[in-house]
């Protein structure tokens, strides 16, 4: 039997709860009513199956509850993923500075290359106090695409997911790649290169 | 904190539901009747039915398992649930507190009651009424009477106990269905957080088996997806890419795709078989393997705690030398040194202590302890405990070393003593309580000591520019914190004294040292008494008097003892009759400039100041009275007031020997009417009246509770100085064995 996908990615959303996670889930999501258990089971996905290149690109993408409690997220939490998007409010100051300690986090020790940087509840500019230059300053010196969505007026959302699904996408193949390549090489040569990545998960 | 029992429970279960079991027809579970009716959380009242029919089964006989919800902040809701294969209905009682047999028990009651044709139907709402109503027991049982004369006991599982078995239901269950090797297995793979699954046909195996294998991670706790039983329509959260602790029912776990979960560990609780990809065990530090290994293999010691202490003890071998990396600098919080953690460890262990550093478990428990200790409050629990015993076996040298540092504290003499003041009442409190609690842990009580001696090396230098900066002020929260955390050292580590301690030793000891001489002979004292091996005990030179005087002038009461001091010069008397206990009770000064008193240059002799000193001459030098916080800590049930139970204590015959020594030196917890964790209220001690009067004279006759007056004495204290008062925090602040 055909699959109904080509690729299935795993990313995780995180964020302070009060971000807007589970809204911006809902906004992307395939199936709207598939209720939430998130306050139940502390632990939620939505699907969706989008077409990228002309190739189907099925995503699950999870959020846990309660992240706000761990100064830091390790890196046994990103083991099985394929990319990270990680939500700050722009509304709110603390919430960007939890992102910002979890992204050195992960840059410190994971070897989750898949990130994107999402700063939501764009829509009152009254009320913005994450200015969008400091955002950018700190996505580039992380070397991360920053989007600054609203998931309630529907801005920016399905650009920010579909952003994300690409770099995956691209990660993957240049893995492939990059195995071919090195399967042509020595061993040692191989071995090196392994080393001097930093293993996370 | 790294504990996912809520706090400041209110009421000891959030609701009772009574569910239909799903009909023939397609049609889903249903609830329909709950108490109280107020309770209105529709999302769980949602859950409920799926998780109390969370799929087909085979009723034939009757079930109690426990399902666990987790709202959005990540704390559990436990909902208790009983089948009978008489009913048609589930029964489910939902509570944040994690008490199995309170609950179970209650349910069998419920049972009971709806099943009894000759019960009326109010005698179930009128047993649910009451026990609702009835306010959550901090430690111990508490009787509810409904219907005018029934009781009900609900029991809070001991603080300072581990789950044993066959007390435990959780522990005895997975003890039964499963192979040591294999729960070694699985410690190890969630030491790995790794995605774990149990299958069983049972629901009340696959619960008990999930929560047992989390309680042995004490003192951490499982940080990631937690479903002790997975109700079929939520099958797909096993494909979630984080850790997780699921456990299946066989029939829900039939159906699952295996290929498209991924790495995963899979364990069959009912044929007790693992499958995993990964070789966790061999990568622990063979020491950790080898301890379990040996101390698995004899089953019958394994009975009692004998388990839980078995892991217990693995990970302390693990992480109780966390300690060592603690850090702090004045004016700054405790902070936690992550290389300096790895590199105290022998080498064998540092490739999974540096895996370790990347766990949320590990993170959490950091987070939690060092949350404490910057907090202000002290604590000790059986972890600290089991970790203190561990490093007295393991070194030797530790003895020579306290003897050499107690040797040379000793010839500070009184600038010594005077750090007693502000720093001895939390080792004081520490002893206080573990000797209470269990006569055999007598050797905590002087581990305090040898760490504060260690502690206070790395802040040293820090210290020393800080006095000569500016003597005038008053120490900050460093020196306010250090005392109260729990105290045991760690072999190997940073024990030999530097040369520059000893050129900066008086500065430094003045107040980064607190050692109280009184301490450490009283336990010594009670060591002997109490027949303990030695191997652990402090040297004491020949000529140390003993620790407790017992010619003091006798007091009536502690009140005197709460009064203003008396005025420099008449130093020795008063003080000498608080030198036997509640001695450490202290006159509060008016205002404390703990500087400028510290400062005073003192030639007394030692012997005087060591066993007087809160005689020490300077009557002004005395502390404020940190031990009514001690004593009001709310971290130790033992202190806190009681909820109009404390009379519902089971002695344990293991402190009654403590209790009664404890006494002998005018420690009288009875006698203060404090909670001591007991069922019964008269322990076999206080039959022997006769010997306390003898030896202490009216000062235990303290009719009501003395730290009623210490507690606004204690809030005082701290609105004087500058660190933040410490938090009125519940029972339930402190780690949680569930």
């Amino acid at each position: 039997m055909a699959r109904e996908y080509d690729h299935l990615f795993k990313l995780l959303i995180i964020g302070d709860s009060g971000v807007g996670k589970s809204s911006l889930l809902l906004r992307f999501a395939d199936n709207t009513f598939s209720g939430s258990y998130i306050t139940t089971i502390g632990v939620d996905f939505k699907i969706r199956t989008v077409e990228i290149d002309g190739e189907r690109v099925k995503l699950q993408i999870w959020d846990t509850a309660g992240q706000e409690r761990f100064r830091t997220i390790t890196s046994t939490y990103y083991r099985g993923t394929h990319g990270v998007i990680i939500v700050y409010d722009v509304t709110s100051g603390d919430s960007f500075a939890n992102v910002k300690r979890w992204l050195h986090e992960i840059e410190q020790n994971c070897d989750v290359v898949n990130k994107i940087l999402v700063g939501n509840k764009n829509d009152a500019p009254d009320r913005k106090v994450v200015l969008t230059e400091d955002a950018q300053r700190f996505a580039s010196q992380m070397n991360v695409q920053l989007f600054e969505t609203s998931a309630k007026d529907n801005i920016n959302v399905e650009e920010m997911f579909m952003a994300i699904t690409r770099q995956v996408l691209r990660t993957k193949k240049e893995r492939k790649e990059r195995q071919a390549i090195h399967s042509n090489e020595t061993v040692n040569l191989r071995k090196s290169n392994k080393q001097s990545k930093k293993k996370c998960c | 904190m790294g504990s996912r029992i809520r706090e400041n429970v209110k009421h000891v279960f959030q609701c009772f539901c009574e569910v239909v079991r799903p009909q023939a027809g397609g049609q889903d579970a249903w609830i329909i009747q709950k108490y109280p009716d107020s309770y209105k959380d529709e999302e769980v009242l949602k859950s409920v039915p799926k998780f109390a029919y969370p799929c087909e089964f085979e009723n034939n006989s009757v079930q109690l398992y426990s399902f666990v919800l987790t709202s959005v902040d990540s704390k559990w809701t436990f909902g208790f649930c009983r089948h009978d294969p008489k009913t048609e209905t589930a029964l489910v009682v939902l509570s944040y507190l994690p008490w199995h047999d309170t609950f179970y028990r209650l349910l069998d009651l419920i049972a009971e009651l709806t099943l009894n044709v000759s019960n009326k139907a109010e005698d179930l709402w009128q047993l649910l009424e009451a026990v609702y109503s009835s306010p959550v027991p901090d430690r111990g049982s508490l009787p509810v009477v409904y219907n005018g004369h029934e009781t009900f006991v609900c029991s809070c599982p001991s603080q300072f106990e581990l789950p044993s078995i066959p007390d435990d239901r959780n522990l005895t269950e997975y003890y039964k269905s499963v192979d040591v090797s294999n729960m070694m297995i699985i410690f190890a793979s969630m030491l790995h957080e790794r995605r774990v699954i149990f299958v069983s046909q049972k629901f009340t195996r696959l619960s008990s088996c999930v929560q047992a294998a989390n309680a042995l991670l004490y003192p951490m706790h499982w940080q990631h997806i937690f479903i002790p039983v997975l109700p079929r329509v939520l099958s797909d959260y096993l494909l979630a890419p984080m850790p997780f602790l699921i456990g299946v029912p066989q029939s829900v776990f039939q159906r699952v795709r295996r290929n498209d979960l991924g790495d995963v560990v899979i364990f069959d609780v009912d044929n007790n078989t693992i499958e995993s990809p990964f070789d966790d065990v061999q990568s622990l530090p063979p020491e950790v393997v080898t301890h379990l290994k040996r101390q698995l293999r004899s089953r019958s010691g394994l009975l009692g705690d004998g388990v839980s202490r078995t892991f217990l003890r693995a990970l302390v071998i693990l992480i109780g030398g966390y300690r060592d990396a603690l850090r702090f600098q004045l004016g700054h919080k405790i902070t936690f040194d992550q290389e300096a953690f790895v590199e105290s460890r022998p080498s064998s262990m540092q490739p999974f202590m540096r895996k370790m550093l990347q766990l949320q478990i590990f993170q959490q428990f950091i987070e939690e302890r060092l949350d404490i200790l910057n907090s202000g409050l002290g604590f000790s629990d059986e972890f600290e405990m089991e970790a203190f015993n561990y490093c007295g076996k393991s070194s030797s040298r530790l003895k020579q070393q306290y003897k050499e540092w107690t040797h040379t504290m000793r010839k500070e003499g009184s600038a010594f003593f005077k750090t007693v003041k502000n720093k001895a009442n939390p080792a004081m409190k520490s002893a206080v309580k573990t000797v209470k609690e269990r006569g055999k842990e007598v050797r905590t009580a002087y581990k305090g000591i040898r760490s504060k001696f260690r502690d206070s090396q790395p802040s040293n230098d820090d210290f020393i520019s800080h006095v000569s900066a500016g003597r005038n002020e008053t120490p900050s929260s460093p020196t306010h914190i250090e005392p109260l955390p729990p105290h045991f050292p760690t072999s190997g580590v940073n024990e030999k004294p530097s040369p520059s301690h000893k050129v900066s030793q008086s500065a430094f000891s003045e107040s980064l040292l607190e050692p109280s001489p009184l301490e450490l002979d009283l336990m010594g004292d009670l060591q002997d008494l109490l027949g303990l091996p030695t191997s652990t005990t402090p040297q004491f030179p020949q000529n140390v008097p003993p620790a407790v005087d017992r010619s003091l002038k006798p007091k009536t009461s502690l009140t005197p003892l709460l009064s203003p001091p008396p005025p420099p010069g008449s130093r020795g008397r008063g003080s000498r009759s608080v030198g036997s206990s509640p001695c450490r009770i202290v006159p509060k000064p008016e205002q404390t400039d703990l500087i400028e008193l510290d400062s005073t240059p003192s030639d007394e002799e030692e012997e005087e100041v060591e066993f007087d000193p809160l005689a020490a001459k300077d009557r002004r030098t005395i502390p404020p009275p940190e031990l009514a916080g001690g004593f009001a800590n709310p971290l130790y049930p033992y202190f806190t007031s009681s909820q109009g139970g404390s009379d519902n204590a089971k002695a344990s015959s293991s402190n009654l020997d403590a209790d009664f020594l404890l006494r002998e030196y005018g420690l009288d917890f009875s006698k203060l009417s404090v909670y001591n964790g007991s069922s019964q209220n008269s322990s076999p001690a206080s039959t022997s009246p006769q010997r306390i009067v003898q030896s202490q004279g009216p000062q235990i006759s303290i009719s009501k509770d003395p730290f009623q007056e210490i507690l606004p004495a204690r809030v005082q204290m701290c609105s004087q100085s500058d660190v933040p008062p410490p938090r009125q925090s519940s029972p339930a602040n402190w780690t949680q064995f569930h």
